[in-house]
C-alpha cells in the first residue's frame, strides 16, 4: 500500500515536471493548422485549430468552414496559447477533405466558395454565409453598392467644390453690393450645401474558399487527402458536432442603476433576481440557447477550456417588438417600452454618474444614447414579496415563451432571526425526550 | 409473514432508539445552523440599490443539510451494526428468526424513515426562513426535498454496504468517514477548481483539475453525493424526465447496495 502511494506521488511529480517542461517548447514551428469560420449560434467566429488541439467543435446542421493552412505557429506564454503568424506564412493546402464516422469515410468534400454577408453592416456582427453562386450574387450586390457609393461620393466632392465656389461668390456679391451702398434685403439666393451619400449599410467579406461542414450531431473525424491519394500528415482531427441543450427561451441582461458598467445576466428561467429596497433596473431581453460550456468555448476558440459538466446560455439575438411587463401575480404594475438612456457623469469630487432619459436636448447637443433598455423602477414602498417581469409581443400581446423571471424583494432586516429557526429540532428533541422520560417514570 | 414481523420489530426497536436519542436532533440542529450561516451571508451580500441573481438560494443549504443528516444516519447505523457484532447480539439474533436480509432491510428502512422525518424538519425550517426573509418556499424546493428522500436512500444503502464489510466499530467509522469524506472532497475540490478561470490557475493546479476531473468521472456513478448533485440539478432544470430518471437511478443504486450488503454480511458472518 505504501509502495503504491509512493509510486503515485512519483508519477504525479513526473506529470508536473513534464508539464512544466512542455510549456518551454520551441517558439516557432511550421505547422498545418485548420483556419475555422464556425457558426456560433448567432454569427460566425473566426479562429484556428493548432496541432496541440486534436478536436474541432462545431454546431450541428449549420454551415461552418474549415480551411487547412500551413503557417508559422508559436507559443505565447503570457496568454498560454499558440498563436499563428498568418502574415508570415499562409499557404493554403489543396486536396479533398474526408469525413469519417466510426472509422468509415461517410463523405468526401471539395472546397467551396463562400462569403460572409452582414445585412446590417459589418459592426452589427450578425452574418449569413452564402455559398457558390449565391456567394457570387451577394458579393456582386455589395461591390455594386460600394461602386455606386464611390460614384456618389465623387459626385458629392464635385458638388462640394461647386458649393464652396458658389458660397465664395455669394459672400463676394454681398460685400460688393453692400459696398455699393445697397441697403435692406439683398435677395441673393444662398447656395445649398450638398449632403454626403449614406455609406453602404450592409457588408460582404471577400470570397474565400474552404471545406463546408454541415453535419448532424455526433462524433466524426476529418483528414485531408492529397491529389496523389496520400493523407496529409497532421491533418487528422476529431470533430465533435453538438447542438443546444435548451433553446427558445428569453434571457435578460440587467443593468443595475448603481453600476451600469457591471451588467448582470439572468438567463436561466430558474434564476431569481434578489433585491432589497429601492432599485432601478434596466432590462435587455435576448433570444438564447444553452450549450455545453466546454463544447461552446472550444467552438469559439479551440484553445479555450471549459467544463464538460456545465452548460452556458448564449445570447443569440435581441428580442425586438416587445414590451416588458412588471407585475405581481396577475396584476400589471408597469408596462415598459424600450427607451434610449444617457449616462451623465456628475461633475465635481463625488465621482459618480446619473442615468437620464435621452431627449431632444441631448440630441441637439450632439450626444448619442449610451444604451437602450426597458427600465423597471422598484419603489422602496413595494411590499417585500415576489414580483415578475416578462416580455409580451407589442402586436399581439402574446407572452414570449420562458421570458418570465421573478424579482424577489428580501426582508433583509429579519436576517439575524433565521438562527432562531435552527433551534426547531432541538426544541422538538427536548420535548420528545422529556415526554419519553416522564412516560417511563410514570 | 413471520419475516415481516421480524423486520417490523427490528425496525421499531432501532427507529425508536434513534428517535429518543439527542444525537438525531443535535445533527439536525447542526445542519440548520450551517444553513442559517450560509443564508445570513447571502442576505448580507444583497445590498441596497443592487441585485443578486441566483437560482434557488435555498438549494445549497438543502444540499448541506442532506449531507449532514445522511452522514449522521449512516454513522449511527454503522456503529449499531458493529456494536451488535462486537457484543455478540447479532450472533444471538441470527440464532433466532433474524436473517442478514431482515436485519439489513430493517436498518435501511429505519435510516430512510428517519431521513424522511428529517426532511420534514428541513421543510419546516425552510418554511420559517422563507416567512422571515422571503427567500421563497417554492415548488422547486418541494421537489428538491422530495428528491432528497431518494438521495438519503443512496447514502444510507452505501453506508450499510461499507458497514457490512467492516468488523469493529472503529474500523467501520474510519472506513466510512474516509470513503465518504474522499467522495465529498473530490467533488468539492473539482467544483472549486472548475469555478476558477484558466488564466488564474497555475500549471500545477491545471493538472490537478484535470486529475480530479478524471477521478470525479470515475466515482460519478459510485459516489452517492454525485447522485445528490445530479438530482438537485434536474430540479433546477425543471426537466421531469431527468427528474424521474434520477429517482429511478437512486432506487436501482439503493437496491444494488442493500443486496450487496446482505450478500457481504452473509459471506462475512456475524462475528467481529
Amino acid at each position: 500500500m505504501r509502495r503504491f502511494f509512493i509510486l503515485l506521488v512519483v508519477l504525479f511529480g513526473l506529470l508536473l515536471v513534464s508539464g512544466a517542461l512542455g510549456a518551454q517548447e520551441t517558439p516557432f514551428k511550421e505547422q498545418l493548422v485548420y483556419s475555422l469560420t464556425s457558426f456560433n449560434g448567432s454569427t460566425f467566429s473566426k479562429s484556428f485549430c493548432p496541432q496541440s488541439e486534436d478536436t474541432i467543435y462545431l454546431i450541428a446542421n449549420q454551415n461552418s468552414v474549415v480551411s487547412p493552412t500551413k503557417t508559422i505557429v508559436y507559443y505565447w506564454p503570457i496568454t498560454r496559447r499558440y498563436m499563428a503568424g498568418f502574415s508570415t506564412l499562409n499557404e493554403k493546402i489543396t486536396g479533398k477533405l474526408e469525413i469519417l464516422q466510426n472509422g468509415k469515410v461517410i463523405a468526401t468534400q471539395e472546397e467551396q466558395k463562400y462569403i460572409l454577408y452582414y445585412p446590417k453592416g459589418y459592426w452589427s456582427e450578425k452574418a449569413i454565409m452564402y455559398l457558390d453562386a449565391e456567394a457570387d450574387t451577394y458579393y456582386k450586390k455589395y461591390k455594386e453598392a460600394v461602386d455606386a457609393f464611390n460614384q456618389k461620393l465623387r459626385e458629392y466632392y464635385q458638388a462640394m467644390e461647386r458649393y464652396r465656389e458658389a458660397l465664395n461668390n455669394f459672400f463676394e456679391e454681398v460685400r460688393r453690393r453692400r459696398e455699393a451702398g445697397e441697403e435692406g434685403p439683398l435677395n441673393i439666393p444662398i447656395p445649398k450645401e450638398p449632403q454626403p451619400p449614406a455609406f453602404v449599410d450592409f457588408y460582404s467579406s471577400d470570397p474565400a474558399s474552404g471545406f463546408i461542414l454541415n453535419l448532424p450531431p455526433g462524433k466524426y473525424e476529418i483528414r485531408l487527402r492529397r491529389d496523389d491519394g496520400t493523407i496529409f500528415e497532421g491533418s487528422e482531427k476529431k470533430v465533435v458536432v453538438f447542438t443546444s441543450r435548451r433553446k427558445g427561451g428569453v434571457g435578460y441582461e440587467i443593468i443595475p442603476g448603481n453600476r451600469w458598467t457591471k451588467k448582470e445576466n439572468c438567463d436561466d428561467p430558474s434564476w431569481i433576481i434578489h433585491a432589497v429596497g429601492k432599485n432601478e433596473l434596466y432590462f435587455n431581453p435576448y433570444k438564447q440557447e444553452e450549450y455545453n460550456e466546454l463544447y461552446y468555448n472550444k467552438l469559439v476558440d479551440p484553445q479555450e477550456i471549459g467544463r464538460i459538466e456545465r452548460f452556458k446560455w448564449v445570447h443569440i439575438d435581441p428580442v425586438e417588438g416587445v414590451s416588458l411587463l412588471f407585475g405581481k401575480g396577475k396584476e400589471i404594475l408597469q408596462n415598459v417600452e424600450k427607451a434610449p438612456y444617457f449616462v451623465k457623469q456628475i461633475p465635481g469630487p463625488e465621482l459618480g454618474y446619473e442615468i437620464i432619459p435621452y431627449d431632444e436636448e441631448l440630441q441637439k447637443k450632439g450626444y448619442k444614447p449610451t444604451f437602450e433598455s426597458y427600465k423597471v423602477s422598484l419603489s422602496p414602498n413595494l411590499p417585500k414579496t415576489d414580483y415578475q417581469v416578462s416580455v409580451v409581443a407589442q402586436s399581439s400581446g402574446t407572452p414570449e415563451a420562458k421570458s418570465e423571471r421573478t424579482i424577489r424583494l428580501l426582508k433583509k432586516e429579519n436576517a439575524p432571526y433565521i438562527y432562531i429557526a435552527a433551534f426547531i429540532p432541538l426544541f422538538v428533541g427536548v420535548v420528545t425526550i422529556l415526554g419519553r422520560v416522564s412516560k417511563i417514570e410514570r | 409473514m413471520r419475516r415481516s414481523r421480524v423486520l417490523s420489530t427490528l425496525f421499531k426497536r432501532d427507529f425508536l432508539y434513534t428517535l429518543y436519542s439527542f444525537g438525531y436532533y443535535g445533527a439536525l440542529f447542526a445542519s440548520f445552523l450551517v444553513s442559517s450561516f450560509i443564508l445570513k451571508n447571502f442576505l448580507d451580500a444583497t445590498r441596497e440599490e443592487d441585485i443578486l441573481v441566483s437560482a434557488f438560494p435555498l438549494n445549497y443549504p438543502l444540499y448541506l443539510t442532506l449531507i449532514i443528516i445522511s452522514l449522521y444516519l449512516v454513522i449511527v447505523s454503522a456503529i449499531s451494526i458493529s456494536r451488535e457484532r462486537e457484543q455478540g447480539t447479532l450472533e444471538v439474533l441470527f440464532y433466532g428468526p433474524v436473517t442478514p436480509s431482515s436485519f439489513l432491510w430493517s436498518k435501511y428502512l429505519k435510516d430512510l424513515s428517519l431521513g424522511i422525518l428529517a426532511l420534514g424538519f428541513t421543510a419546516l425550517y425552510f418554511y420559517v426562513v422563507s416567512v422571515l426573509t422571503n427567500l421563497g418556499f417554492t415548488m422547486g424546493l418541494v421537489r428538491a426535498l422530495f428528491m432528497g428522500v431518494f438521495l438519503i436512500s443512496c447514502v444510507v444503502s452505501f453506508g450499510l454496504f461499507i458497514s457490512s464489510l467492516t468488523g469493529r466499530i472503529r474500523s467501520s467509522i474510519i472506513t466510512l468517514i474516509a470513503i465518504l469524506g474522499a467522495f465529498l472532497a473530490i467533488q468539492f475540490v473539482y467544483n472549486m477548481l472548475l469555478g476558477i478561470e484558466k488564466e488564474s490557475l497555475s500549471p500545477s493546479l491545471l493538472y490537478l483539475r484535470q486529475a480530479t476531473a478524471y477521478v470525479f468521472r470515475a466515482i460519478n456513478w459510485v459516489s452517492p453525493f454525485a447522485y445528490l448533485s445530479r438530482g438537485l440539478d434536474s430540479v433546477v432544470l425543471e426537466n421531469w424526465t431527468l427528474y424521474a430518471t434520477h429517482m429511478l437511478y437512486c432506487v436501482v443504486y439503493s437496491l444494488i447496495f442493500v443486496f450487496l450488503s446482505i450478500y457481504a454480511m452473509g459471506k462475512k458472518g456475524v462475528k467481529a
